[in-house]
């Protein structure tokens, strides 16, 4: 699982769910699951880790309860913004069954970085086999640093973490990639807001100053080259 | 151009591959923190400092009982000495320094292992974060700390 899988409950959910025994937070991953979102979306919506979420995914796979959203390829150049197969130079549209979009008209979110070689085997794909897309977008280009925008309400650390780490696809590796925004953000400013550290998995701390909330989100723009959606910030 | 992320992770799985070996795929690998006010040291430790394609530090520090238990699951034998603490942190550290120079060749440079108790000798200057990788065996504690220059991230 790479973050950017669609799930949606099945009939299966349906005639069980009464008889379903979870903790809350379970209750409220499975809930969220609606067929739109992608999974790293759905996590970040119930206040789950990605990593907590990817078993608890898988869980719920296994138990018939959510089975992955499939999409035709026009939804999918719809939801990266690409406007036709010409346009990335496929003479004939692949064979490829692809994830949903949220809306037509909402952002499409950034593909994974995959590594070239994924240092752990990743868990067999839940879907049956298909061809793999080619690369049909470019991601969007970093903003500069005068474009850094952050929203009103506080940064939720948690959300800001499982983000990056949900660009890579790999759990490990995407933690050292967070290491590596982190590196870039002056000490002072994270000293300033009481910050010694971050826990890779299920951080509480919110971030309420604005310098420090634009340095964090220049230094995901400028290492991980994506800028921050959202839904990493809770209300004001 | 900075090491990717898994070319870093090696560091991690080298070290933990080992550990695993002597003690039968018993190593368990906790939530890592970026930390970035103070280093964790344990009673006993083995760092190399970095250079060439990545500049900065990486150490392995472990409580006593840790490297007992290492010295028990790897030799048999309960005695175990001050002297037996440095000879296993010693081959942990050659461990992590072959299997990393079988990987990256002279490309990335690796210090002799400084291997000490306590706290270290010569003071260790701090980057602005440091990862560490917390691991446990049999309820001991163990850390794996990787520490990078800024300018390993652009």
């Amino acid at each position: 699982m790479t973050g950017t899988e669609i799930y949606k409950r099945t009939a299966a959910y349906e005639r069980e769910a009464s008889t379903i025994r979870l903790h809350a937070p379970q209750w409220k991953l499975l809930l969220a699951y609606d067929g739109q979102r992608s999974l790293a979306e759905v996590a970040l919506s119930a206040d789950v880790s990605f990593a907590e979420a990817l078993p608890l995914t898988e869980k719920f796979l296994t138990s018939g309860w959510i089975e992955e959203q499939p999409i035709t390829l026009d939804q999918y150049l719809k939801r990266t913004g690409a406007s036709d197969v010409s346009a990335i130079g496929a003479a004939v549209p692949p064979a490829v069954v692809l994830h949903a979009p949220r809306s037509e008209t909402a952002a499409a979110p950034p593909p994974p970085l995959e590594p070239e070689t994924p240092a752990a085997p990743l868990p067999p794909p839940l879907m049956p086999k298909v061809a793999t897309p080619p690369a049909l977008s470019t991601p969007p280009p970093p903003a500069t640093a005068s474009e850094i925008k952050v929203q009103q309400g506080p940064m939720r650390l948690s959300a800001v973490v499982d983000y990056i780490t949900s660009l890579v696809g790999n759990t490990a590796l995407g933690q050292l990639l967070v290491y590596r925004v982190f590196l870039q953000v002056p000490p002072e400013l994270l000293q300033a807001e009481d910050i010694s550290s971050v826990h890779l998995v299920n951080d509480t701390s919110l971030i309420r100053s604005e310098s420090l909330k634009k340095a964090i989100a220049r230094a995901v723009n400028e290492v991980a080259k994506r800028p921050l959606p959202d839904g990493v910030y809770a209300p004001a | 151009m900075p090491l990717h992320e898994r070319d870093i992770h090696y560091f991690i799985e080298a070290t933990v591959a080992y550990l695993n070996k002597i003690t039968g795929n018993e190593i368990v690998l906790r939530d890592p923190t970026i930390e970035f006010q103070s280093l964790v040291f344990s009673a006993h430790t083995g760092l190399f400092l970095l250079s060439g394609d990545a500049n900065g530090f990486v150490y392995f520090t472990t409580s006593q009982q840790f490297l007992l238990h290492l010295h028990t699951a790897r030799h048999n034998r309960g005695r175990f000495s001050e002297e037996n603490s440095h000879d296993v942190m010693v081959d942990i550290t050659g461990t992590i320094a072959h299997s990393v120079q079988k990987r990256f060749g002279p490309s990335l440079h690796l210090s002799e292992p400084r291997i000490f108790s306590t706290v270290p000798d010569d003071p260790i200057e701090m980057p602005p974060a440091v990862f560490v990788q917390p691991i446990m065996w049999r309820k001991e504690h163990a850390y794996f700390v990787l520490g990078l220059a800024t300018s390993e991230t652009t």
